[in-house]
């Protein structure tokens, strides 16, 4: 629910001081709000237009040489370049199957240990450390563990009689060893927002579907999930947006490779930036990119009307 | 009869549910704690054991080497102490604009619907994907030839803290009853004087839990760093790991030790703010 704000004009009592205490204090809202106003807008404006100017010239490597105009040239690269397909097909693929099953995971354990975790605050916070710890370690853990000669998940594959694999370094394997590395990180993040929304839920629509003699199933469908629903929107689409972004994990695992099957958006951009030398067509795809994130945080952020 | 059976059946759920419950919380910590150990337990083996097939699965001839390689020899003690810097100066700069903010857009009103549009368009920048701000980040910076220097990282920090600093001081600030500042004025404070006399002292635990966060968000950052810094003047942490996986050899025990170090941090300060978990990683949008 949105509070009703006051209005400002409680300040009218008394005013001491000069009159430069007295106009600050009458434009008080606007003061406060000025440093981060004057801040994001230099920080993310300024850049967003920069980068539609980069975005239609050649940019040489070399400093010296004059930018090239090439109007919409960068972006017509777009509809051929097999790379940036290959690079968006694997970022759907990644943001689609990995934020499924942190989904239906966090959202099953938090159905399941709902009652049983409630005020077991420590065993909580001990459950969702992997979600604050800085991505690069992350990565470098699962780096261990897929190790192929002397990891820990291939010495539990040959306990277990299975055939040994090259996890990160197999082509089938590759995306899939990243979504495991992902879901690990991030499947506390789902079920801590799941576990809020189920502590917040009204008690009274349950008594009443048990008289009615309403199965567990059916108050699932008809009470649990519509009342999670914002809890769940808010959820995914934050865990959406992360997952569109990721870089470090495929930097450190697989370095997009092998044969491009974890190349994502970032690290194409990244490549075409700094390897290719080629910040112009870098900045289209950044563009590219940008639109997708602003077609999807402003659905998202209607959602948030909902809860704020 | 019919009353019996149906007690009876709902029993044997009920402790069906209660095992497979304690069941699941079981697997739920060895898979989240496992991998957290694994890299621990390998930053205190001789290079010798962390290759050792069977896997060593505890430390048998425990040892400091490889922390005295990372932290003495190489300077990891060095990426600690930017990092560290960098997400303290993000943090100050974040918190103090990031609470003003918050307090404006949950209090006062503005013409023309203001209020929520300048919240939701503050809330749009933190969705930015920091890939997209490389380019001009780094034009810019070199224009400036501020590439390489801790004071770039700030600058390039505040961009993605400060939003979410707004949102969750502004959401504490909605928690706070607005009467008491309502009596301050009454009795004769500023507004100035209700906010910083009043407010703020409320808000405290929502402070520093915001605080804390934003030092976690700087701490574990990569992206920008990896663009911005080149040597170890200013690199931070995490791209000194980095740069110890190479194309030819991966120096395990240094990054294992490197990385659980890296950890240790974000560890205690998750315990530090575990009641406001919830409310953080959801930018204030989910109340825990």
């Amino acid at each position: 629910m949105l509070k009703s704000a006051d209005d400002g004009t409680l300040t009218a009592q008394s005013q001491p001081g000069g009159g430069l205490e007295r106009w600050a204090e009458r434009h008080l809202r606007y003061l406060m709000l000025a440093p981060t106003v004057l801040t994001l807008l230099a920080l993310t404006i300024f850049p967003s237009l920069y980068m539609f100017y980069a975005a239609v010239h050649r940019i040489s490597p070399n400093p010296d040489l004059p930018w090239e105009f090439v109007g919409a040239g960068n972006f017509a690269r777009l509809l051929s370049d097999a790379q940036f397909h290959v690079a968006l097909r694997n970022t759907i693929l990644f943001t689609v199957v990995a934020v499924t099953v942190e989904f239906v995971l966090g959202l099953g354990l938090a159905l399941l240990l709902d009652k049983f975790i409630r005020r077991l605050t420590f065993l909580k916070t001990v459950l969702m450390i992997p979600m604050m710890l800085p991505p690069i370690a992350v990565a470098i853990t699962w780096k261990l563990i897929y190790e192929p000669q002397f990891g820990v998940l291939n010495e539990i594959m040959y306990r277990l009689g299975l055939p040994l694999q090259a996890w990160a370094g197999d082509v089938n394997l590759a995306m899939f060893s990243i979504i495991v590395a992902d879901v690990w990180q991030w499947t506390p993040f789902i079920f801590l927002l799941m576990l809020a929304g189920l502590a917040s839920l009204p008690v009274e629509p349950y008594e009443a579907a048990a008289l009615d003699g309403a199965s567990s199933w059916r108050q699932f469908w008809d009470l649990t999930l519509p009342f999670l629903k914002p809890v769940i929107a808010i959820a995914l689409l934050l865990r959406v947006m992360d997952a569109l972004r990721l870089f470090d994990l495929v930097f450190i695992l697989t370095g997009g490779g092998p044969a491009d099957r974890t190349k994502v958006l970032s690290l194409y951009i990244y490549q075409v930036a700094y390897r290719f030398a080629d910040p112009g067509y870098a900045a289209a795809i950044s563009l590219f990119v940008l639109f997708v994130t602003i077609v999807l945080s402003t659905w998202f952020m209607k959602r948030m009307r909902v809860t704020d | 009869m019919a009353t019996k059976t149906l007690y009876r059946r709902s029993r044997t759920g009920e402790v069906l549910t209660r095992l497979s419950a304690y069941l699941a919380i079981v697997m739920a910590l060895i898979l989240t704690l496992f991998p957290i150990y694994w890299i621990a337990a390998n930053s205190f083996k001789f290079d010798i054991d962390i290759f050792a097939v069977p896997p060593e699965w505890l430390p048998r001839n425990p040892t400091l080497k490889h922390y005295e390689e990372a932290f003495i020899q190489r300077p990891f003690l060095r990426y600690a102490l930017n990092s560290f810097l960098v997400a303290v100066g993000t943090t100050i700069v974040s918190v103090v604009f990031g609470t003003m903010a918050g307090y404006a857009l949950a209090r006062f009103n503005y013409p023309w619907q203001w209020r929520k549009q300048i919240s939701f368009w503050i809330l749009s920048t933190r969705m930015m994907p920091p890939i997209v701000s490389i380019i001009p980040l780094y034009l810019f910076f070199n224009y400036f030839d501020m590439l390489n220097t801790k004071s770039a990282l700030v600058i390039a920090y505040t961009a993605f803290n400060l939003p979410f600093a707004t949102w969750m001081m502004k959401s504490y600030f909605q928690d706070l009853p607005v009467e008491l500042e309502e009596a301050a004025v009454v009795d004769g404070d500023t507004r100035w004087g209700a906010f910083l006399h009043v407010a703020l002292p409320l808000a405290r635990p929502g402070l520093a839990a915001t605080a804390i966060f934003c030092l976690i968000i700087s701490w574990n950052e990569f992206l920008l760093s990896l663009i911005i810094t080149l040597t170890e003047q200013s690199q931070t942490l995490p791209i000194g790991i980095a740069g110890r996986v190479t194309q030819y050899n991966t120096y395990w025990g240094e990054i294992s030790a490197a990385g659980f170090m890296a950890c240790v941090p974000i560890v205690i300060f998750a315990f530090i703010v575990q009641k406001h978990l919830v409310r953080g990683l959801s930018l204030g949008a989910v109340k825990g």
